[in-house]
């Protein structure tokens, strides 16, 4: 048989044992299908009928017969394996559960078609390719992913705190990675935070040091402060990384904390604790309650005096203490790197730069804190006095297309402008607060806050300021009252703008370290905003907090929760994963790394001069084996022998002036044909489907194989909304002119997007396709493709 | 009270000005949430009625009134209001091309008729010069001082080592056949007309 | 930043340049010799519209294909890079350029006027001009060399103080070409500070525009002194020795009607409105009269060349 050689590489051995199983599904394929013509065309050492196939009984008796009659391979002639291939699968042990195929003549023929002629010569096809393909069928095991059961969490602020602390209770040892002498990042800043649920605020250091304290003690946890991630490589599903700790030259386990080296040091620093409202020492504890509760000797500014030695007596301090590497080998990294404050630089007009009373909502929230620089006074950092009047700015950066701007809305700006007007109102009644505001965005329960403030008598104008300015001693806010339709001069003495969040630095460099994909705005990108919101794109990254994009603590909070559940869904989980994937032939694969390229889901990166597959990344859509010129990739399951096996068993009885068209789908494309079926539309009988991962596992041999053999038109129908679109699109692109170099009509291939909701369409469209191959083909003589060795 | 009656197209006049040479690449004015940023620092708007802001939400409304409005002659076209503007909108170029609207259906015509002398010496020279119209009114504000600088201009070009000012011929009759088939000059002499009728009434 | 040439330049002349303040294209010219910047004028290039443009004659057709033609004689001469001397040139040129890159359809017709008209050869090719990296203001060309500047000055003025007025149609306009932060480019005070002045960095009204706002000057006259007028106050509030400018159209809204507003507040305000390359020139040691042309001013000059004095170099002694 000519069709052998295509394949011939696993070619079956000579004889193979095929038992078919046929199923009535309760009149459901047998009012439409003729199942004797159909068990008598089939050529198997077994044909059984059953009239469910699904039911226990019968399941049992599939795994009896595969017993008593030696079976190698099972075909089973029934419904659609989207819903019922599992369940098969697992009632055909003792043999490999891969060496099963289904036939879907119940959703793909019963359901669609009524002439029960047609519908049963449709059923022997797919039957036939079927029992073709199973020939072709190998053996193949479920892959245990081998993960390491660690992981590192970068940054330790509220979101990496909370997510190291549920991976830790997971039973998982963790690695936090900070890059400051303490932990606690920006929330540990804000004196009060505003609550969803309730109209008062709450203390952030007393809602979070428990939680730090938690962290430290956890047996668990291991917190590497003043330290940055270096370097990440992928290794089979695990990252080995390099931490690099800057030397504190203070001995942690030496140090009390007493405080007696700050007190004779002779620098000042701006205190970035503080906003730099303040001046620390150049040995110093960031605040009061960090943690670790040791102090550090910042390199940048120390003058290497050594005064601060002269009166520790606990002899802490090294100043020749050295820098260390630390080489970590985890199972999954969290980054949780967060976000800073927009440079309001970039907004000259506004006159931060040039103005002391006008201030950031962090620095607001550093003053208002009571362990802040005023001891929680409201005080302007002018000259020391109460406000007579505060101004808030919204949008300060935010919403702001212009360069430097950032497009999106800082989401929790407008809830902090309120927190803090409500502060000022009830400790300050005296002082007035007016808002500026364009829309103010309070969604959810926090409306309940917003309408609870407006009642502490605050004023919103609404409008946009274009520009702050100091006339002799007052400051001049300018702006639209839009509503009223006039310029109003706000006079006032303190201003406040409401910074834009904007990534940190960190998270730019931590996500191009470990080759995590940015959003254009900078934030770590999820896999997908709805429903992988914390997964990011390469496999075993998550994401949680404001590194992801601006969000409140509430948000971040959830999120951690949701990146450490995601951790121990890989570690504790067990995971068995499909072993359909790619697989490289590294004997024949010369690393040219254009599959590594090709793969936007990260799935195969290089390692060790090797290239790797990632089991969990890998979705099997076979791109990679379009890219590879030594041939040396294959998609377990999808591979080309099994592929030409189907098409040659679909077309193989073809009779004289009948048509058949091919439709190549993908899951989605599946079981949008599925629900045709499920509800009793029609379309042609010409239709044969076939299942694919993906349009991009499909090359121009496929389709020049098939209209070899027979095929009068070839579908192709896929979900498009997939980062791998555009592949699909060169894809149908390159197979359309190798039907041109080869003279077949291009009208007898046509690409159709496919929505799963939208099976009338699908059906609509294959009714149509059918027509436009009738007419392509009554248009020209059939010019038969002559296959070369050389293609195939 | 305005009724809002279904199907009429209120953007007919944002699409017109979106489609206008004038108007920048991707220009905002369907993004426009008026937030009032442009007014905020406009200078007309500080002292006349005129308000950026509302211009656009009056192409927003498709309020055609606007184009025979007076207050679109107040813009100093200084493009404040097109450099902030969070969503890439410019009030400046929309009243722009407003005030060519108002050229093209005749009213605007008489706003813009003292300036024909700037295409009288354009078509002349190939320059632009101050319309001799207003030279009386601007010796008034400038002082006599000025008259002497045009008197010894040459000279002083001269001194400061410079060129001629004037094109050669026939780079002159060139612009003058390209602004004649780019409908210019036709232009200039319907504008010129309304100032002639202007002058006689 | 973008890139900035310092070879093939054709430096744009200014109708208002022209006759108004000479001594700008003067100062101009004896700052590019002495930097070594290679540059040339063209006697056939045209006005670029601006001032007929912006009073609503023109169309944005005709200017833009009078650009086309200028930008072709700048092609021919092999000086593709323009440096204007007027804020307006610079921005007409722009936004020509942008049009006739990104808009065939005009493109096509313009050069089929260009043919009819007898100049096939000033047609305008595709890309033939990046409004980014071909049209400049002359400032520009300046920043570009401010180290160099310094290094050559020749005067003392550590006694004057000066403030910037960054024209409106540099900066706002084609705001992400502008060097800075269009909304406080900071490029002549740059500039000046290389020349070892005092500068008022930032003062009341400072993006204001100058008020001349094209036809409000000479319809609108009092609206436009009173925004003329703000900025004048604010300036004199910060005792502001001069100002300086970019452009011919504000540097003449602030000269010549200078005494005329200050009449109306009952006040004088004796601020000196000179072009940055005006400025530059005077403090690299440049003639006054012969080079700088400071006899077109109206408010008078010569007070603050008492304040400077010559700088005695070391190789003098």
């Amino acid at each position: 048989m000519k069709v052998k050689g295509h394949f011939s590489r696993y070619a079956p051995k000579s004889s193979i044992d095929i038992g078919v199983f046929l199923c009535k599904c309760g009149g459901n394929i047998s009012h439409t299908v003729d199942i004797r013509r159909l068990k008598s065309s089939i050529d198997a050492k077994v044909v059984k009928e059953f009239e469910n196939l699904c039911s226990i009984k019968c399941q049992r008796n599939i795994r009896d017969v595969i017993l008593e009659e030696e079976l190698d391979r099972v075909v089973i002639v029934a419904c659609s394996p989207i819903t019922h291939e599992k369940t098969f699968r697992n009632h055909v042990a003792p043999l490999n559960p891969y060496l099963l195929e289904m036939a879907n003549i119940r959703e793909q023929c019963s359901w669609v078609h009524s002439d029960m002629d047609k519908a049963t010569e449709k059923a022997i096809s797919l039957t036939n390719a079927a029992i073709e393909r199973v020939k072709y069928a190998r053996p193949l095991d479920a892959i245990v992913r081998k993960t390491k059961k660690s992981a590192a969490v970068i940054g330790g602020g509220i979101s990496g705190i909370t997510a190291a602390l549920s991976i830790a209770k997971q039973g998982i040892k963790v690695h936090i990675i900070e890059e400051k002498p303490t932990v606690g990042g920006n929330m540990i800043k804000i004196g009060k935070v505003f609550s969803p649920e309730k109209l008062a605020e709450e203390c952030a250091l007393c809602l979070f040091n428990p939680l730090i304290n938690e962290a430290v003690q956890h047996k668990n946890i291991n917190i590497i402060t003043n330290a940055e991630l270096k370097s990440s490589q992928r290794k089979t599903g695990n990252f080995s990384l390099l931490v690099e700790r800057r030397p504190s030259f203070v001995k942690e386990d030496k140090c009390m904390a007493c405080g007696n080296c700050a007190e004779v040091c002779p620098v000042d620093v701006p205190n970035e604790w503080n906003e730099k409202l303040m001046f620390r020492k150049a040995i110093y504890k960031p605040f009061p309650q960090s943690v670790p509760d040791v102090y550090t000797i910042d390199e940048e500014n120390c003058i290497k005096c050594g005064k601060c030695q002269k009166v520790c007596t606990m002899k802490a301090i090294d100043l020749e203490m050295k820098g260390e590497i630390i080489p970590l080998n985890v199972g999954s990294v969290v980054i949780a790197t967060g976000h800073k404050g927009f440079d309001l630089e970039k907004r000259p007009e506004y006159g931060y730069c040039r103005n002391e009373d006008v201030i950031t909502q962090m620095e607001l929230a550093r003053i208002m804190g009571v362990n802040g620089p005023t001891n929680g006074k409201l005080l302007k950092p002018s000259d020391g006095k109460v406000p007579r009047r505060v101004v808030m700015v919204q949008c300060a950066g935010s919403r702001d297309e212009k360069p430097g701007g950032k497009r999106y809305c800082s989401r929790v700006c407008c809830m902090v402008a309120l927190k803090h007007a409500n502060f000022i109102r009830r400790y300050y009644p005296e002082t007035e607060i007016i808002i500026c505001y364009t829309d103010m965005r309070t969604p959810g329960m926090y409306e309940n806050y917003f309408r609870h403030v407006q009642s502490k008598e605050i004023k919103l104008i609404r409008g946009r300021p274009g520009e702050i300015v100091k006339i002799d001693d007052t400051i001049v806010v300018r702006v639209e009252d839009t509503l009223k339709g006039e310029q109003v001069e706000i006079e006032t003495d303190m201003v406040v703008l409401s910074e834009a969040m904007e990534p940190s630095k960190g998270t730019i460099k931590v996500a191009e370290t470990l080759n995590v994909g940015l959003t254009e705005d900078l934030f770590v990108k999820e896999k997908h905003p709805k429903i992988r919101p914390v997964t990011t794109d390469v496999e075993g990254i998550y994401v949680c907090g404001t590194a992801q994009g601006p969000k409140d603590i509430t948000d971040s909070v959830s999120q951690a929760n949701a990146a450490a559940s995601k951790v121990s869904e890989i570690m504790n989980g067990g995971l068995e994963i499909e072993p359909t994937i790619a697989v490289v032939d590294n004997y024949k694969c010369d690393i040219c790394g254009e599959c590594v390229k090709a793969c936007k889901y990260k799935a195969i990166y290089m390692h060790d001069e090797r290239i790797s597959v990632d089991p969990i990344a890998c979705t099997g859509c076979g791109i990679c084996i379009s890219k590879c010129k030594n041939k040396a990739v294959e998609v377990m399951g999808q591979t080309d022998s099994q592929i030409f096996a189907m098409i040659f068993g679909l077309l193989k009885d073809k009779k004289e002036g009948e048509r058949r068209i091919l439709a190549f789908v993908d899951y989605i494309g599946y079981v949008a044909a599925d629900n045709i079926g499920i509800n009793r539309i029609s379309y042609p009988e010409s239709v044969r489907i076939i299942r694919i991962p993906s349009i991009n596992r499909l090359m121009p041999k496929h389709v020049l194989f098939a209209f070899e053999n027979g095929a009068d038109g070839i579908f192709l129908g896929e979900y498009p909304d997939d980062i791998m679109y555009p592949d699909i699109q060169a894809k149908v692109q390159e197979i359309r002119s190798e039907l041109l170099r080869n003279s077949i009509d291009p009208d007898r291939l046509l690409y159709y997007k496919v929505y799963a909701p939208y099976f009338r369409g699908l059906a609509n469209k294959l009714t149509e396709f059918d027509k436009q191959v009738s007419k392509a083909l009554d248009k020209l003589e059939p010019v038969l493709y002559k296959a070369s060795s050389k293609d195939l | 009270m305005n009724t809002l009656k279904i199907g009429e197209n209120t953007f007919e006049l944002a699409q017109i000005i979106i489609k206008d040479l004038k108007a920048s690449e991707n220009i905002g004015i369907l993004k426009c949430i008026q937030c009032g940023m442009c007014t905020s620092l406009c200078p007309a708007a500080r002292h006349t009625d005129y308000d950026p802001r509302e211009i656009v939400k009056r192409v927003l409304d498709k309020d055609e009134s606007l184009i025979t409005d007076d207050i679109i002659w107040n813009c100093f076209y200084c493009y404040t209001c097109h450099s902030v503007c969070p969503v890439n909108n410019s009030a400046c170029e929309v009243n722009q091309i407003l005030r060519q609207k108002a050229i093209d259906n005749g009213k605007g015509k008489p706003k813009i008729a003292p300036f024909s002398a700037y295409g009288d010496s354009f078509l002349e020279y190939g320059l632009g010069a101050i319309p001799n119209d207003f030279f009386d009114h601007l010796l008034k504000d400038y002082g006599k001082e000025w008259l002497q600088l045009k008197v010894d201009l040459e000279d002083i070009r001269e001194e400061l080592g410079l060129g001629p000012i004037l094109l050669p011929e026939k780079d002159v009759n060139d612009i003058n056949k390209i602004l004649e088939k780019t409908g210019f000059t036709k232009r200039l002499e319907r504008v010129r007309r309304c100032k002639d009728e202007g002058n006689s009434r | 930043m973008k890139e900035i040439p310092d070879k093939e330049i054709l430096l744009f002349k200014s109708c208002l340049v022209n006759v108004e303040y000479p001594g700008v294209e003067s100062s101009t010219r004896f700052l590019f010799d002495k930097l070594g910047i290679e540059y040339i004028v063209s006697e056939r290039q045209s006005c670029c519209t601006g001032l007929g443009h912006y009073s609503d004659l023109f169309d944005q057709f005709s200017t833009a294909a009078l650009a086309a033609r200028n930008f072709g004689i700048a092609r021919e001469l092999g000086h593709k890079n323009i440096a204007t001397l007027c804020a307006t040139c610079y921005a007409i040129l722009k936004k020509s350029g942008n049009i006739l890159n990104k808009q065939d359809h005009i493109r096509d017709s313009i050069n089929k006027i260009l043919d009819d008209s007898g100049v096939p050869d000033l047609k305008y090719n595709l890309e033939d001009m990046d409004s980014r990296s071909n049209i400049f203001h002359a400032v520009e060309i300046l920043y570009n060399k401010v180290d160099e500047i310094q290094d050559l000055v020749e005067v003392d003025l550590s006694e004057i103080k000066v403030a910037a007025h960054h024209a409106c149609h540099y900066c706002k306009v084609h705001h992400k070409d502008t060097i800075g932060n269009v909304r406080d480019p900071m490029v002549m005070e740059t500039l000046a500070r290389a020349c070892g002045v005092q500068t008022v960095n930032w003062y009341d009204r400072k993006t204001n525009t100058c008020g001349n706002g094209f036809r409000q000057r000479y319809m609108n006259k009092d609206l436009s002194f009173s925004i003329t007028a703000e900025k004048l106050m604010s300036l004199k509030e910060n005792e502001v020795d001069i100002l300086l400018h970019m452009c011919p159209n504000c540097q003449l809204q602030f000269d010549r009607n200078q005494k005329v507003i200050g009449e109306s507040f009952g006040t004088e305000f004796n601020i000196i409105c000179l072009n940055v390359s005006q400025f530059l020139a005077l403090a690299l040691g440049a003639d006054p009269y012969k080079v700088v042309g400071i006899q077109t001013h109206t408010v008078p000059v010569e007070p603050i060349l008492d304040k400077i004095k010559q700088i005695i170099h070391a190789y003098e002694v």
